[in-house]
């Protein structure tokens, strides 16, 4: 315990590490409100799941006590809902024009995000320089190569910017899910009425009404504003609601899905991948069996099939099905990567630390989970990001095809399959950018495990994952 | 391990593999927490006993489970796939499967014609010109082609195709074989009926129906083409480097022979597992893009009765793919030890 404090105490008089201790307070401070926030909302969920306490009214208290604290990337410290009250804005930040005030809401989030990003990588290298006993590992070599990677940086940047999308979804959109798509008919927005020559008050569910995208006649496209002064940087949906929130909102639930299904098969396929390669014999064999028999399925039916019947249970209620969901694809897609990792799991089974582990008495598991895991791991990182890109486009076609994800949640696919009816319209933008978002971060995710794959492993040129991108043909 | 062992080895593990699948989705369907019968039956139907019964006693899931199993697997075995619930309600779901197969067929053979085509070459081409200008156009325009979601870039294509009148000053209806019944739907094939050979004496017949199929064809393919691509491309400068093309360069074999008979040649090899392993893609992607451009394939009615709640239709069809799916790796199993004698031979 005295020799870390006594470290931590080194450090904190040495100058840089100060320095980027000081910064990274300053970037917590910046959005503590933010995270103070989502942790009392997680407990206060956990604390009413207990039966027999009742503790509502503190709790309460402590909620609106922690809302109050100011976070700079809110919507309440930036707004843009404004109105133009016949000589300049009112209510948005500074009185700039709404879209102004949304475009610099939504760069500071990336900035921060970056910055935090950042923050890390200075953090690691100091950590790497001055802290660390060894001068070299084996990691820094991956760490550099994949840093003279420009596809897998390029794949990163994507991947990172999306993440940032789904965390900082409620701040990025112009307007809130639930005031633009729930419960429209609950709030009120106040716009200037230029034949009158005031402020007039709508609900918002009747400005929707007039906002809607359905062609040639009617239609908010990409970057304008609707009759009633609101800002749609993508245009607005069929039902006038702002597609910009639903596909922000949507980036959510896919990477949610997408990283519990990604765990989850990647458990399934690693465990299974190491008892078949340590047994070998009749436990791979039927191990080929059992997998070749699921792949004989084809996912995206297998999907189909496994949705519908599992739609009436409880498990389907939670997370808007999205949870069912997540499980549904890793028991289906474990296959893929079990494949892909049994071949490096079957070599490392072959060398000799395996035999003098045995010989030492160690049991089969701590062998496989100290000896073979970590030589898997890297090509599990690999797949996993190129089955999250297969995930996504899985995930948006059966929401296309109305499976899934249950409809008032957003989900890109839906929006694909809303503005079906419009492509060839003026309201062409409902179907076309989602489509372009599920590319880009498919694509993102693929030039990430390439990345990795030659960081990892610079000799190796097997083309490997194919068939993990394409989502089952979705 | 001869060949002929090697083969006769695969032809056996397919038999508990088509067991093992068409099991679970016995389970999956009969087992599961939805009752089969109450799918099939209406809201009034369902308090009523004896149709409920009745349902019942049809699906045979009065019986005991083991026993329905039995059943079940027996009669899938012998094709006797019974009759529809729902969908096409009575219909025999042999008749209907082959009424609805060939669209499915016919679709799957272009799109991957198609994208052997369009992706070897390509692929062959970026390899032979590597690091270039071309070449980064080509492998980037494969990867974000492979990453777009089939159902959004056939809905793109289609209304690409439907104004192509306005954006390209030619009409994709008239241009070449008249689409005279829309730019999508089903290819008409009936004059194939009985008489295959008419694919090739009645060739107009045959371009409409291709006509018709290309653009979902192309999009079902399209995956398969960004992958085909990728693996050429890295085949050629695999074998590019290859010491027995370095011995030819040096004994004086022409460029063009170098190219088509040393290179090309063996950079095939590792394409013909990507090709038919790709059967599962084209298979599940059938859904979404028969959806998509109104074709009434078997993905389609897999779909349809899947949301419809004709649950047995579902388990047969599944059996279909499985068997399909089955057969198309024997198929790449065979070609390979064809074309890479080495197969086989490593010891597995």
């Amino acid at each position: 315990m005295s020799v870390t404090t006594s470290r931590v105490a080194d450090a904190l008089t040495d100058g840089r590490t100060a320095l980027w201790a000081l910064v990274g307070l300053l970037l917590f401070l910046l959005e503590a409100g933010a995270f103070l926030n989502f942790v009392v909302g997680l407990t206060i969920d956990g604390i009413l799941a207990l039966p027999g306490v009742d503790a509502a009214g503190f709790l309460t208290t402590v909620e609106s006590a922690v809302r109050e604290i100011p976070t700079l990337l809110s919507r309440e410290t930036i707004p843009n809902e404004g109105y133009y009250d016949g000589s300049g804005y009112e209510g948005t930040f500074l009185g700039l024009s709404p879209a102004i005030a949304w475009a610099l809401r939504a760069t500071l989030v990336y900035l921060y995000a970056f910055a935090a990003f950042g923050w890390g990588v200075w953090g690691y290298r100091i950590y790497r320089r001055n802290y660390r006993a060894a001068d070299w590992t084996p990691r820094d070599d991956v760490f550099d190569r994949f840093r003279g990677h420009k596809w897998g940086i390029f794949g990163l940047v994507i991947v990172f910017m999306f993440v940032t999308m789904a965390v900082f979804a409620p701040a990025l959109g112009p307007t809130t899910v639930d005031q633009n798509m729930r419960n429209s008919y609950g709030y009120e927005t106040k716009y200037w009425d230029s034949d009158s020559g005031s402020v007039e008050t709508i609900l918002v569910g009747d400005a929707n009404l007039d906002s809607l995208s359905q062609g040639n006649d009617q239609n908010i496209g990409p970057w304008t504003y609707d009759d009633y002064g609101r800002f749609h940087p993508f245009g607005t949906m069929q039902d006038g609601s702002d597609l910009f929130t639903f596909l922000v909102v949507g980036s959510r639930i896919s990477l949610v899905i997408g990283v519990l299904s990604v765990a989850l098969s990647a458990s399934i396929a690693a465990t299974l991948a190491l008892t078949s390669a340590y047994y070998k014999g009749r436990v791979d064999l039927s191990m080929v069996l059992i997998s070749d028999a699921v792949m004989a399925m084809p996912q995206l039916l297998l999907l189909i099939m496994l949705t519908t019947v599992l739609r009436e249970t409880w498990i389907n209620e939670v997370y808007s099905g999205g949870f069912l969901l997540a499980l549904i694809f890793a028991f289906t897609g474990w296959t893929y990567m079990w494949r892909s990792i049994r071949g490096p799991a079957l070599q490392i089974s072959e060398r000799e630390w395996i035999d003098a582990a045995r010989s030492f008495g160690q049991t089969p598991i701590t062998i496989m989970r100290k000896h073979m895991l970590p030589y898997v791991t890297g090509y599990l990182l690999i797949y996993g990001s190129m089955t999250l890109g297969g995930a996504i486009i899985s995930i948006a076609g059966l929401s296309y095809l109305g499976l899934g994800v249950a409809p008032p949640t957003p989900e890109w696919g839906r929006a694909v399959n809303l503005g079906q009816d419009y492509v060839r319209t003026g309201s062409w933008h409902i179907s076309l950018i989602p489509g372009i978002l599920i590319t880009l971060v498919v694509t993102g995710f693929n030039a990430l495990g390439d990345g990795i794959r030659d960081a990892i492993d610079p000799q190796s040129d097997s083309a490997g994952g194919e068939t993990a991108g394409a989502g089952g043909g979705a | 391990m001869s060949r002929a062992r090697y083969l006769a080895k695969r032809l056996l593990m397919a038999i508990p593999v088509v067991w093992l699948g068409t099991s679970m989705t016995w389970y999956i369907i009969f087992m599961g927490p939805i009752d089969p019968a109450t799918r099939l039956l209406s809201e009034g139907q369902v308090r009523n006993p004896a149709a409920y019964e009745a349902a019942q006693t049809q699906l045979g899931l009065n019986q005991p489970p083991l026993q329905h199993y039995v059943d079940w697997l027996s009669s899938l075995i012998v094709f006797d796939l019974g009759r529809t619930w729902l969908l096409y309600q009575g219909s025999s779901v042999n008749a209907l499967i082959m009424d609805f197969l060939p669209r499915t067929l016919w679709l799957g053979f272009w799109s991957v014609l198609i994208a052997i085509f369009v992706g070897v070459p390509l692929g062959f081409y970026a390899g032979m010109r590597s690091n270039t200008v071309s070449d980064y156009v080509a492998s980037m325009g494969g990867i974000v082609w492979r990453a777009m979601p089939n159902f959004w870039l056939g809905i793109m294509l289609l209304a690409v195709l439907g104004s192509s009148q306005a954006i390209f000053g030619v009409s994709w209806e008239t241009l070449g074989p008249n689409l005279t019944s829309g730019i999508s739907g089903n290819p008409d094939l009936s004059y194939l009926a009985g008489n295959p050979l008419a694919f090739f004496t009645n060739i107009d017949a045959t371009l409409e129906a291709i006509k018709k199929v290309a653009p979902a064809a192309i999009v079902l393919g399209s995956a398969s083409m960004g992958n085909e691509m990728r693996i050429g491309r890295t085949a050629v400068l695999e074998v590019k480097n290859q010491d027995y093309v370095e011995l030819a360069k040096v004994k004086g074999v022409s460029d063009r022979a170098l190219v088509y008979k040393h290179i090309l040649r063996n950079a095939l090899v590792p394409l013909v597992p990507i090709i038919t392993s790709e059967a599962f893609l084209l298979i599940g992607g059938s859904v979404l893009v028969e959806s998509v451009f109104g074709i009434n394939g078997i993905g389609y009615l897999f779909f349809q009765a899947a949301i419809q709640g004709d649950l047995p239709l579902v388990g047969t069809l599944m059996y279909v793919f499985i068997l399909m799916i089955v057969g198309i790796n024997l198929i790449q199993d065979v070609l390979y030890t064809l074309i890479d004698p080495r197969v086989g031979l490593e010891g597995e």
